[in-house]
């Protein structure tokens, strides 16, 4: 075993912060999810059993082949979509669309044409349904305020203190925060933690064209440019010349049998991924890989345990959960909005997908997300197209990315 | 006085204004009028979407024509240059929603102050100062945050009135990029209409009235001033001014009276708060179309600024008309329109918040406490919005604020 001597605590120590912040942040948006689908805990644990091993069992997998540090997790702007959708659309289309999802990530890996499919989409368009999808949560943070005011302005306080003084774990900090002033402000009372292992439901998947539409394209889509891209460009921002194809096809097979017991597209995490790729994790590139596989076995550990996660969750109040993934996410929100701002020549076109978005609409059964890329795409031909094509390709801009 | 620029000469300015008159300033003067004309269906969507009175919005609009238009007739005449004057988009909408919330009068009150602080930042040129204090991508985000539901509430006509909407808004966006010279508006709005007589919408009700702007006496309140008066005068010093200024120049005018621009705007506004209206300044949009290439020979554009007030005055008591016409449509139709009208105002002003790299943080919270419209302590969320969101740059973006420019190398 070679990988025994690579072993440094820098690394784990990276891994452990990486999946600590994802299951502080992100997971806090699937909890989200899970309440507008008024599932029962014991579902809501196989859901995070799911998506903890989908992300151990690529993490570590890839890691260790490729030797790079590969930190995987599941789609967050995915997630948020799911918040949208709930509780219209049934468990067994949900876990169809996943599959579906899956199997467009796996065949844009396997063919290798990654890079090309993004380019095709105005780099606009989807940041601006990115926007649209994430706006929802940062105004949650804010009309929170109305309702539960002290629990609101304390972790604003808490998110901004935290923010300004240790900016990448700012996560971790915010949720033990965030759950003291629960217990404080709100009564939220934990003794209802205890110690429960996790116990995987199988559902049986249900394709349906209204699922395919509106979860399983969009699904794709925002997983591809707001993980996938987003992730793949802090790997090579880190030097490691990775392809995407072993990535996208290993996460993409990984997430089909956990689609099965609810568990979301599996992906590269943008979010977590800078902690494990740089040089906090190890002075040596080459030995930084530790990083990921560290974070597979933390996942795993999560996985065990979903049952006692989901139960934290559930006793803490719902403001609580809004304030959380709302303050995760503003980040994303921000570095989107930039994204669609600073494409400036396809602006309006990002601006009504962004606005179908963000309106919530729903149209022939179809969910916004779709149709905010329609409407925009429809209007990029129609404003923004010029006839004549020739050598000036559109600009690409920094991708639109899920970030910290 | 000695911060007010002088100007050419009113005295002969008729004799000028025949002399400059071209087809090409003549049809952009045009355009921007019926830019302006159609404006007023901004104001009488979100008064109807907040509530009003439809006698109140009715001379709320022929107020803005009346006051506006003599305004308008007098600064491109006296300093020769494309100053159409307007009221603050914007302004109408925080006075639409704060008129339920304070009464008119109170809203009227906090008018006059934000009025008279404009003509003192006008008159002592604290224009700039005032713009150090609040950065420029923190008042756009929050004027984006406004502004939003309007983008959204076009949108959602879609869900239940599909067709109608989707020609609607198709046809705007068609015309925007086929047919320049009509205003994409008017195309929407004939669409509209016809798609309304083809499937029989009652018009029957509509007839033609002649009113005047109204006198009434303001009241002070300090809710009012904090929820609509302070953000108004932040809107016009710090937002209307330096737009339609940095228009001006950017069209090759080096000499732009930025104080008698913000002067005027705020002695217009005291004057407006005593005929039911919310503000005077300069229009960026009208001021694009004016100053823009299409209205002919430099030296001449200012004939179509003239040409823009000319319309407003003519056109203001009939206004009476478009109201009744307007009524009569389905509640989609407005929302269409208004938001249509507005999806420039939300792109550029998202642009300007968020594509500068500066004031990001401060900008995106800005941009979503005001799209929360969130109240606290009976304030509004345009308020909170440029509070907290100058508060946080100020944590988050020290460097990026211009007094911090000398002590910090560009990093």
């Amino acid at each position: 075993m070679s990988a025994l001597k690579d072993i440094s605590l820098s690394a784990i120590a990276a891994g452990f912060v990486a999946v600590l912040i994802s299951y502080a942040g992100p997971l806090a948006i699937f909890f989200q999810a899970a309440q507008g689908a008024e599932i029962s805990t014991s579902m809501m644990s196989s859901w995070v059993w799911a998506i903890s091993i989908g992300a151990a069992v690529s993490g570590i997998g890839l890691s260790l082949w490729l030797k790079v540090p590969v930190i995987t997790a599941w789609s967050a702007p995915g997630t948020a979509l799911l918040v949208s959708l709930f509780p219209g659309l049934s468990l067994n289309e949900a876990v169809g669309a996943y599959l579906t999802a899956a199997a467009i990530i796996l065949a844009i890996g396997v063919s290798g044409s990654f890079d090309r499919i993004i380019r095709l989409i105005p780099p606009g368009i989807a940041a601006a349904m990115m926007a649209g999808i994430l706006f929802q949560f940062g105004v949650g943070v804010f009309t929170s305020l109305e309702s539960s005011p002290a629990l609101a302005l304390g972790m604003l306080a808490a998110y901004l203190l935290f923010k300004r003084l240790f900016p990448r774990y700012f996560l971790v900090f915010l949720l033990m925060a965030g759950i003291v002033l629960a217990v404080l402000f709100e009564g939220a009372s934990l003794q209802g933690v205890s110690w429960q292992l996790a116990e995987p439901q199988l559902i049986r998947p249900e394709w349906t064209l209204g699922a395919t539409l509106s979860l399983a394209i969009p699904l794709a889509l925002v997983s591809l440019t707001g993980q996938f891209l987003p992730g793949m460009a802090i790997l090579r921002g880190a030097g490691y010349g990775t392809e995407a194809r072993p990535i996208l096809t290993v996460a993409s097979l990984v997430s089909m049998p956990m689609a099965l017991f609810g568990g979301i597209t599996t992906v590269v995490a943008a979010i977590t991924a800078a902690l494990c790729t740089g040089k906090e994790a190890h002075p040596d590139p080459g030995k930084r890989y530790v990083a990921g596989v560290a974070s597979g076995l933390f996942y795993l550990l999560g996985a065990l345990f979903s049952g006692s996660i989901v139960l934290l969750f559930t006793s803490l109040p719902v403001t609580f959960v809004a304030l959380l993934a709302g303050l995760a996410l503003i980040g994303a929100i921000s570095s989107n909005v930039a994204a669609v701002a600073a494409q400036k020549d396809h602006l309006e076109a990002s601006i009504i997908t962004f606005l179908a978005t963000a309106s919530g609409m729903s149209l022939l059964g179809l969910g916004a997300a779709f149709w905010g890329v329609v409407f925009g795409c429809i209007a990029y031909l129609v404003l923004h197209r010029r006839p004549v094509r020739q050598g000036e390709g559109p600009g690409r801009a920094e991708p639109a990315a899920i970030r910290r | 006085m000695k911060h007010i620029e002088k100007g050419v000469s009113l005295r002969r300015a008729p004799g000028d204004f025949l002399r400059d008159l071209n087809a090409d300033n003549a049809s952009a003067g045009l355009v921007a009028g019926i830019f302006g004309l159609s404006a007023g269906v901004i104001h009488i969507s979100a008064g109807t979407a907040a509530g009003l009175d439809s006698a109140f919005i009715m001379i709320w609009v022929i107020s803005y024509l009346m006051i506006n238009g003599l305004f308008g007739l007098f600064m491109p005449a006296y300093y020769r240059l494309p100053l159409p004057m307007a009221n603050s988009i914007p302004g109408a909408l925080l006075f639409a929603a704060v008129i339920p919330v304070v009464g008119l009068e109170a809203a009227l009150g906090a008018t006059l102050i934000a009025g008279f602080i404009a003509l003192v930042a006008g008159l002592s040129g604290v224009m700039s100062t005032v713009m150090r204090l609040i950065p420029m991508p923190i008042v756009m985000g929050m004027i984006g945050g406004v502004l939003l539901s309007f983008g959204l509430n076009m949108v959602r006509p879609l869900e239940n009135a599909m067709l109608p909407a989707a020609i609607m808004i198709l046809s705007f966006f068609l015309s925007a990029r086929l047919i320049r010279k009509v205003p994409p508006l008017f195309v929407s709005m004939a669409v509209g209409i016809g798609y309304l007589m083809f499937t029989g919408v009652d018009f029957s009700g509509i007839q033609a009235t002649v009113r005047f702007p109204e006198f009434i006496v303001p009241e002070f309140t300090l809710a009012a001033f904090l929820a609509y008066g302070l953000p108004l005068a932040i809107i016009l010093v710090g937002m209307e001014t330096p737009a339609g200024v940095g228009l001006v120049k950017g069209m090759g005018y080096k000499e732009v009276p930025a104080n008698a621009i913000t002067a005027v705007g705020g002695l217009g506004t005291m004057i407006s708060s005593f005929f039911n209206l919310h503000s005077t300044c300069i229009a960026a949009p009208m001021t694009g179309i004016c100053s823009s290439p299409e209205a002919g020979e430099r030296d001449k554009r200012w004939v179509a600024a003239v040409i823009a007030g000319a319309i407003f005055v003519v056109c203001a008591p009939f206004y009476g008309y478009v109201v009744s016409l307007i009524e009569a449509t389905p509640g989609y139709f407005i929302a269409i329109i208004a938001g249509l009208a507005l999806i420039r105002v939300i792109t550029s002003s998202l642009a300007i918040a968020f594509s500068g790299r500066k004031h990001e943080m401060g900008a995106l919270f800005a941009f979503l406490i005001a799209a929360s419209g969130i109240q606290i302590l009976e304030i509004g969320s345009s308020f909170w919005a440029l509070v907290l969101g100058v508060m946080i740059s100020l944590v988050f973006e020290t460097k990026d604020f211009e007094f911090a420019k000398g002590k910090q190398a560009v990093a």
